[in-house]
């Protein structure tokens, strides 16, 4: 992978005038440019200047072109008065998934950091998300955007897109397994989207991360011993058959059953979905932090980072 | 009267309900029958007096008393009292009465025909086996969610005790696309994670759809009354029969506070030692992705509620409940700004405006020198519920056994001291 590294304001620069074009905006951007209201981040410290509204892809273009901004964003909700954040008409529901934030790591980035490991664990967590998204709750129009350091997903589908909070927060809790279900045994629905993203999250779970959420040294070391038949126990639903193991009880198969929750829960940024007036990075638009191109992806079962490398990194 | 028009009856907002109230007269001149039907409605239990016939007299009496009441209560009552709340509910319960009753009495299809004009409804055919859109229903999953909605009811399905009458009202016999039930969601009538959805269709059994179209249209009157309450505040009730009616429909609900439910607290000294766990994590410092959320939203509504501890009604100003500044000052704000400074970087460090911020969701606006004479220059925010906590910052969220018990950490901590207040007595 190339190396991630700041973007100075020439490359900036050099990005904008020379690979930029208004183009390569996604459609459901372009086809709602003037609703929609735009931020910039100029140095590097956060989107300050809000409040912007364009009319058309030149007006853009020129802006980008002229100022070649540290980070460029714009809302997920389309407004009669962008400029001013008034008359709200709807919002696209947006996920993030941010690689340097999944509840588990399998490799040693610190802090800010994301390598190749997590953003392919990132990519799996977008593609499975997608997918709950599209097949069981049967939603059109859902883009994929590579954010430089994790992905969106955005979906501007006309049934969804009126939605308030509590909506897109129960969502999220849909999408990402945030809640235990009424009943695990059954074959479809939210049951089998729970039993999929507690495997998921218990097979990346480490002994250790367990113990410091409170369970027994004793029952972990039980639970790790038996992680295939754990597994497998999920998979058919049995999984309250846990607390049946010899030296794990009721309490021990809660605590395990809410933090495989909680995990689940923190594999998306709720605060994102909630936000009608969010702002996202632009695809297309650089990420200057790490000199990658927030970019929309065709297929994220094939995506690879790289394709966001810009010319400027490139040798 | 036809079919169709009978559905103002079980939806007041279908457009025949509407038009019934157009070409009424005002509400000074509405018949006595109708006046005294819109005071009555509040008892009605769920029997026969909630019955209308299908002519067209009832169903005129019958919408324009329903519109009279919602006007009335709004017109002397808060959007989310208790009198408001008791208002919805009963008439939630008349329209679940009146769809179980017509299916009962085999007019399942004038029902449906009403559902469907809000919500897209498929029909099931048990008998061909179930399939929605290319998924065919496992048979197994069809009883285990027969069995969820019998014990739900108190029911056991293993005890072979059932009513072969009830039975097919436990079946689920028909399916609804999920995005037609969000306004259900945004009222907190339903639960997403609670549905069985295929293809974008959620099953659901008879008795199901008639709950879930009665508490449907309860969210609709309920910001119907919202929004009358917000124009009269302007322009006053548009007649004097409203508040007239409005304080006889009041006085016959009990005025109940809500938080009140949990113990009835006086405004007292904060009890750390009763914080839920979101809170006593909030108060050690939370990392950079949690901070304004932690400390603004939780921490400051948290303890401003639960240290001035207001009654659940009318809820607007600080200074509707404290005439004394030192109350903010000295036992609500040292522990914010205490927990902001061992925050990860410390909040105030790289966000000085956020001092101001705390004010401003206690109701004083965005200041950082408040008086109590400021007190409602912006809303007092309450505490976000637990789920709401659950979604947007989850890793707040280590739950102890009481949080099974209780949707908000307010009412977390006047259970927590309510426990302890009766084992203090058992002492």
């Amino acid at each position: 992978m190339e190396e991630m590294r700041e973007a100075t304001a020439s490359e900036r620069e050099r990005y904008y005038r020379d690979e930029w074009t208004s183009q390569n905006l996604p459609d459901y951007i372009m086809h709602t440019l003037s609703l929609r209201e735009f931020g910039f981040d100029h140095k590097g410290t956060g989107p300050s200047d809000r409040y912007n509204q364009f009319m058309t892809p030149d007006m853009i273009s020129d802006y980008l072109k002229e100022r070649h901004p540290y980070a460029v964003y714009s809302s997920v909700a389309l407004y009669e008065r962008p400029s001013e954040r008034k008359k709200w008409l709807k919002s696209e529901v947006a996920f993030d998934i941010d690689a340097k934030d999944l509840p588990f790591k399998e490799c040693d980035c610190t802090g800010g950091g994301v390598c190749e490991i997590c953003l392919e664990n990132a990519r799996k967590v977008t593609e499975e998300f997608g997918k709950t998204l599209s097949s069981n709750l049967d939603l059109e129009d859902i883009s994929y955007v590579y954010s430089g350091r994790g992905f969106h997903i955005r979906i501007s589908d006309e049934s969804v897109m009126g939605m308030g909070q509590a909506g897109r927060s129960q969502v999220v809790e849909y999408v990402t397994g945030g809640v235990v279900p009424s009943d695990f045994t059954l074959s479809l629905g939210y049951s089998k989207v729970f039993r999929k993203r507690v495997k998921r999250t218990f097979e990346k779970l480490d002994g250790e991360k367990m113990i410091s959420e409170g369970l027994r040294r004793e029952s972990v070391k039980r639970i790790m011993e038996e992680k295939e038949r754990v597994i497998n126990l999920i998979d058919d639903g049995s999984i309250e058959n846990i607390r049946d193991f010899e030296g794990i009880g009721p309490k021990s198969f809660k605590k395990l059953l809410d933090l495989l929750t909680r995990l689940n829960s923190e594999c998306a940024d709720g605060k994102v979905t909630i936000d009608k007036k969010r702002i996202l990075r632009v695809p297309s638009s650089l990420h200057s932090t790490v000199s990658r191109k927030c970019v929309e992806i065709k297929d994220i079962k094939k995506f690879h980072p790289d394709e966001a490398v810009p010319n400027f990194l490139k040798k | 009267m036809s079919s169709e028009s009978y559905a103002a009856v079980l939806n007041p907002f279908s457009e025949e309900g509407k038009q019934i109230v157009q070409e009424a007269p005002p509400f000074d001149s509405l018949p006595k029958s109708v006046v005294e039907r819109a005071v009555e409605r509040v008892d009605w239990e769920a029997g026969s007096e909630v019955k209308v016939g299908f002519s067209e007299e009832e169903v005129r009496r019958e919408t324009l008393s329903f519109y009279l009441m919602c006007q009335s209560i709004a017109s002397v009552s808060y959007p989310y009292s208790n009198q408001v709340q008791e208002v919805i509910e009963v008439s939630k319960r008349t329209i679940l009465y009146r769809m179980y009753d017509l299916f009962k009495r085999g007019e399942e299809n004038l029902c449906l025909g009403v559902v469907e004009r809000d919500f897209r409804v498929r029909g099931l055919d048990r008998d061909e086996g179930v399939r929605l859109g290319s998924v065919d229903i496992p048979q197994q999953d069809i009883y285990k969610l027969r069995d969820l909605e019998l014990r739900k009811d108190g029911i056991d399905p293993d005890r072979g005790e059932i009513n072969n009458e009830i039975l097919p009202q436990y079946f689920p016999s028909y399916a609804v696309r999920w995005p037609d039930l969000v306004p259900l969601i945004e009222h907190r009538d339903l639960d997403l994670t609670k549905q069985y959805i295929v293809e974008g269709w959620a099953l659901i059994t008879p008795k199901n759809l008639w709950t879930l179209f009665a508490n449907y249209v309860g969210g609709m009157m309920e910001d119907y009354i919202s929004d009358l309450y917000d124009k009269f505040s302007e322009s006053g009730p548009p007649a004097d029969i409203l508040e007239e009616v409005g304080e006889r429909i009041s006085e016959s609900i009990p005025d109940e506070v809500d938080y009140g439910k949990a113990g009835g607290f006086e405004s007292e000294e904060l009890k750390p030692e009763a914080f839920p766990p979101c809170i006593e994590k909030v108060l050690g410092g939370v990392g950079e992705g949690n901070r304004n959320y932690g400390i603004i939203a939780l921490l400051t509504s948290f303890l401003s509620y639960a240290r001035i501890s207001p009654s659940g009604k009318s809820v607007n100003r600080v200074a509707d409940f404290i005439d004394d500044m030192s109350v903010v000052e000295d036992d609500i704000v040292p522990l914010i700004f205490e927990a902001a400074e061992k925050c990860n970087p410390p909040l105030f460090e790289d966000q000085p405006q956020e001092k101001a911020n705390v004010y401003y969701h206690m109701g004083f606006g965005m200041t950082t020198k408040p008086r109590m004479k400021d007190s409602g220059k912006t809303k007092w925010y309450s505490p976000p519920n637990c789920r709401k906590i659950k979604t947007e910052a989850p890793s707040l969220c280590r739950p102890v056994d009481l949080c099974s018990e209780v949707k908000n950490p307010l009412t977390y901590y006047y259970k927590s001291l309510s426990k302890g207040k009766e084992s203090e007595g058992g002492d």
